[in-house]
């Protein structure tokens, strides 16, 4: 189905209509819409490209932190000396590198170790560059003193959201990604069918990994300063995952649009009322695994009407469990 | 009775009250027009008011900056040039985390434009804030950063009020000497704060003698400190240094009591000269604790003013160290926008290029540090926090054993 | 070093360990058990050390009776959490995988639920009050008798657990249905009674390890974090579902970090402790204490 010619178009289309959209905000936007664009693409970079490896091969990573902050320092350590497109290409490059290193190691474990061990690796690697940053340099963070334009940042993260929506239309096509969709269907099935299912994992791993790498490289600029505490926090990793599973992790555009809504529920909310906007994550959360495993890309009216029927179920019951009480009391008074 | 009343008696008495009525409509005219007309003068600032730096921010710096807009609008506004405008301080919470004390910078000089900037809490906030205050243009003078590195930056539109590592450690160091201490054990918090102390310290040492015991950093706002603590009490240094955090300085000096530590000479660096501090563990308990701290009411007339001007404003007392060195910043600042006006780079010169009168005394900058102000150090003594190095700062000499803690 | 010193410096490290021991204990119960990751476990554990506090400061409750009640209170909170929303996943999931995962999914919810609840309600400031905080002398070491008083509670509470699981016929249900779980329901365990219940204990637990901290230490809506990280390590050295290692591995971790400190940094602490748990991880993933490999 999907080497359908019809749905690739369709894919195109839609990813030139949104990039069409999105170049022409910095011209006729405010430095604040800009500012929202720009939070609302990194996401959708970081939730796509984590759903190329994780949705489909269904191993959770919770290592996006790790990638971003590692393209974060590049950025911070070579801006001066390799030049803008220099630490983006770095980033992504260091990042790959680790995300190699790291997947040899542990790809071979499954389900929540795998997950558990992810999150452990990104802390461990954000306790060790603080630490090496504390004995070895004697700082806490680092200040960037080459800025590049607004402009200049904006595009560079709109075009890494689209080559990262690119890849994934694509690699869906390919072998490789065939390979990515058999291992989360049944992994030791697709390895008798002849997928190098190790390469093929460390390999998607690693593509997650540069994207998240290029990301964090890029905006690191925003920030002026960066500390291991602020690119290293885990909480980039779960918002990452939380807009994947909520759009739908087996879908295309569902980390996409879940990508705009809830950067843009963040931006707003951030500085006045952070707790509100956390609680109402947890809480979308959980009410989506419960509800929509799928995610909100899998909505349909035949859901809806799902919800809409359960619902009438359980207040039937209810009435009846009351009625049949009533009764039961009548009868015996 | 009438025929005295000199505004009604007679044809000159009508005369004389219109012309005070007509004289008086006149001023109103010009006066209240004026005052109507006069746009406030927009101060942004981010701080903590959550979070582990909050006890440091709502000490020395955030009652600061309230007590002067109270203060300036009571007597009309700030003075801008000769014209009394109002102040409005638009601040938020940063919730003592340096990325939204960024980012709310950012949106304060990059989309509300204000017309000044008051800094944030901290050596490391500062450290953030301090590179995009220089980009944007907004002179910033700064009462709670403390670092060689912000010096090193040369950024021209940034002040540090407080005396630097440099000079402090060393002052620490003399005092040490003159009092026969041999040896030493410090602990020093992760943050660039404690990083740099304990960097200076070292070097300070290195010519005096005396030798460093032990040295240790821990993670700011660490729940236990007992086994370092412990370790150290092994080796019985002659004095212990903490470079630490007011809630690190509280932990340390609990911790230290409960395992019945007790060297010559106990010395932890911020949170020390806050009433805080003496509330917590008692004035008995904080007698002969040593710490930063540069002032009190007695070393100044202007001193004791503010001092009770501030506990009258804010119900509590401003803190020996950074509070004094906060309003010394708010006094150059206003004393700069009534020269110059509101002209961003006009008040950066007239900060950089003169001699200012403050309750701490002259302050002068050689670039972005004070070099008016020498290193000191204060002691707790019968529930006041005195100045007792270096000798012709000092409200009261030094006592030279810790008794017990009580 | 003398060797009083060395010992003061082990027992601290004990009386840490007996806490983590204690948090870990109630994880591998719920994960043991019903193969739910809860990594929400220290956010309420944060929870029971706040309400011990307000009861405390607000309303002059002696910490030592919240203990109980904390353990009461979130173990009420636990059967309630787990009846909305663990039961409607252990239903709806097609196998264990998928459940695994979504319960963890579910329980990161719930993580950024309490805590956020937690400092919209009391704030970011640290909070504490003092219990017990004079120095008890044994033989020539001091310590404080608030740090003695936890050490013997979470130890308490820590051997009850493993022996109600041990002796009593819940306990055998409970390890028969960790064994085996088919198994189990085939003679007659009820599973659907007993795993509400075993959740709601493995959350009393965390409630009360958090009850006892705040005699002796700060609260903060962010302390639970880092003993849940403590708590995976500790199962992971015990191996999972392993009680015995759970409590052997929690009081070992407190240990070792005391002596890490001691050698090195306390900086070092956190690194110390994620490098062993990814040690421990790779290397032996079923526990250190489980035979088999």
């Amino acid at each position: 189905m999907l080497l359908d010619r019809r749905l690739l178009g369709r894919d195109v289309l839609v990813l030139f209509a949104l990039a069409g959209w999105a170049l022409a905000v910095p011209h006729y936007g405010s430095e604040f819409v800009v500012s929202m664009a720009l939070t609302c693409l990194m996401y959708v970079a970081l939730a796509t490209s984590w759903t190329l490896f994780c949705g489909t091969t269904r191993y959770l990573s919770l290592a996006t932190a790790a990638f971003f902050g590692i393209g974060a320092y590049v950025s911070a350590l070579f801006i001066e000396t390799w030049g803008w497109f220099g630490v983006i290409a770095g980033g992504a490059g260091v990042a790959a590198l680790v995300a190699v290193l790291m997947g040899s190691a542990v790809l071979h474990l499954r389900g929540t170790y795998f997950a558990v061990l992810t999150f452990g690796m990104t802390e461990l690697i954000r306790h060790a560059i603080a630490y090496w940053e504390k004995q070895v340099t004697g700082t806490v963070g680092r200040v960037l003193t080459v800025v590049p334009e607004r402009d200049t940042v904006y595009l560079t993260v709109l075009a890494i959201a689209l080559l990262s929506v690119a890849v994934s239309i694509v690699v869906r096509r390919t072998r490789f990604g065939l390979g990515l969709m058999g291992i989360g269907a049944d992994e030791q099935r697709a390895q008798t069918l002849g997928v190098n299912t190790r390469l093929v994992k460390i390999g998607g791993f690693a593509l997650t990994a540069a994207f998240a790498g290029a990301v964090g490289a890029a905006m690191s600029v925003r920030w002026t300063y960066i500390d291991p505490t602020t690119v290293f926090n885990p909480f980039i990793g779960f918002q990452t995952v939380l807009i994947a599973l909520i759009g739908g992790v087996a879908t295309l555009w569902g980390p996409l649009i879940a990508a705009v809504v809830f950067s843009l529920l963040a931006e707003t909310l951030r500085l006045q009322a952070p707790q509100l906007y956390l609680m109402t994550l947890g809480l979308l959360l959980i009410l989506s695994v419960l509800y929509l495993p799928e995610g909100l890309a899998s909505l349909r009216w035949s859901t809806l009407r799902q919800w809409r029927d359960d619902t009438r179920a359980w207040w039937k019951a209810l009435r009846a469990g009351k009625a049949g009480k009533s009764t039961r009391k009548a009868a015996g008074a | 009775m009438s025929q005295h009343n000199p505004l009604t008696a007679g044809p000159g008495g009508l005369r004389r009250r219109s012309v005070v009525q007509a004289l008086a409509a006149g001023a109103a005219s010009v006066g209240f027009p004026a005052i109507a007309q006069a746009a406030p003068v927009r101060v942004g600032y981010a701080i903590s008011r959550t979070g582990p730096a909050t006890p440091g921010a709502q000490t020395s710096q955030e009652p600061n900056f309230l007590m002067w807009a109270e203060q300036q609008n009571a007597a009309g506004g700030l003075n801008v040039k000769g014209v009394k405008r109002p102040i409005e301080l638009i601040s938020s919470d940063d919730r003592s985390d340096i990325e939204t004390c960024v980012r709310s910078y950012e949106k304060l000089m990059g989309s509300d434009k204000v017309d000044l900037i008051l800094p944030p809490w901290g050596s490391g906030a500062n450290f953030a804030v301090a590179p995009l205050a220089n980009r944007f243009g907004y002179p910033m003078l700064a009462p709670t950063a403390l670092s060689r590195r912000l010096v090193e930056m040369k950024l021209p539109y940034f002040f540090l009020m407080l005396q630097q590592p440099k000079p402090m450690c060393e002052a620490l160091v003399d005092m040490f000497k003159a009092n026969g201490v041999k040896t030493v054990a410090v602990i020093y918090t992760d943050e660039l704060f404690g990083l740099e102390n304990y960097a200076a310290f070292k070097v300070a040492l290195a010519s005096s003698g005396m030798t460093m015991v032990e040295d240790k950093s821990f993670p700011t706002g660490s729940k236990d400190l007992s086994p370092v603590l412990r370790s150290i009490k092994d080796k019985n240094p002659d004095a212990f240094v903490g470079f630490t955090y007011p809630a690190d300085t509280v932990l340390a000096s609990r911790q230290s009591k409960e395992i019945g530590f007790n060297p010559k000479f106990f010395y932890a660096s911020v949170g020390t000269a806050f009433p805080f501090y003496r509330a917590t563990l008692t004035p008995a308990g904080v007698e002969g604790v040593i710490g930063m701290g540069s002032w009190n009411p007695k070393t100044s007339p202007g001193a004791k003013a503010y001092f009770d001007a501030h506990v009258k404003s804010q119900k509590k007392e401003p803190d020996r160290w950074a509070s004094g060195a906060c309003w010394a910043s708010l006094e150059i600042l206003t004393a700069a926008v009534a020269r110059v006006g509101l002209d961003r780079k006009a008040i950066r010169d007239f900060v950089a290029g003169n001699e200012h009168d403050t309750i701490l005394g002259k302050i002068k900058f050689a670039g972005s540090e004070n070099v008016g102000t020498p290193g000191t150090v204060g002691q707790w003594q019968k529930g006041e926090f005195e100045v007792v190095w270096p000798q012709s700062r000092a409200t009261a000499p030094l006592v030279t054993q810790k008794p017990a803690w009580a | 070093m003398s060797l009083g010193s060395w010992l003061e410096l082990i027992a601290s490290g004990l009386i840490t360990g007996g806490v983590y021991a204690l948090v870990g204990l109630g994880l591998n119960l719920q994960y043991g058990l019903m193969r739910i990751l809860n990594i929400a476990h220290g956010e309420f554990l944060m929870v029971g050390a706040f309400l011990t506090w307000m009861a405390t400061t607000s309303f002059g409750v002696s910490p030592l009776l919240m203990v109980p009640v904390s353990f009461a209170v979130l173990m009420a909170v636990g059967m309630l959490v787990h009846r909305l929303t663990f039961r409607r996943l252990a239903a709806t999931s097609p196998n264990l995988d998928i459940f695994e995962a979504r319960g963890l999914m579910v329980a990161f919810g719930l993580m950024f639920l309490v805590q956020n609840f937690a400092d919209a309600v009391w704030g970011g400031d640290l909070r504490g009050y003092d219990y017990l905080t004079e120095p008890v002398h044994i033989g020539g070491s001091q310590f404080a008798a608030n740090k003695l008083l936890l050490l013997a509670l979470s130890l308490s509470f820590s051997i009850a657990l493993i022996v109600m699981l041990r002796l009593t016929l819940l306990g055998k249900g409970v390890r028969a249905l960790m064994q085996s779980p088919t198994g189990a329901q085939l003679v007659g365990i009820d599973t659907a009674r007993l795993h509400p219940l075993m959740f709601g204990v493995g959350l009393g637990l965390s409630g009360v390890a958090g009850s006892l901290l705040s005699m002796a230490y700060t609260v903060s809506p962010s302390m639970g974090e880092p003993y849940t990280v403590t708590a995976l390590i500790v199962i992971t050295l015990g191996g999972f579902g392993n009680m015995g290692g759970a409590l052997a591995g929690g009081l070992a971790l407190g240990v070792i970090e005391a002596l890490g400190m001691h050698f090195t940094n306390p900086s070092l602490k956190a690194l110390l402790s994620y490098a062993v748990f990814i040690g421990v991880l790779l290397w032996k993933p079923n526990g250190l204490f489980n035979k088999r490999t």
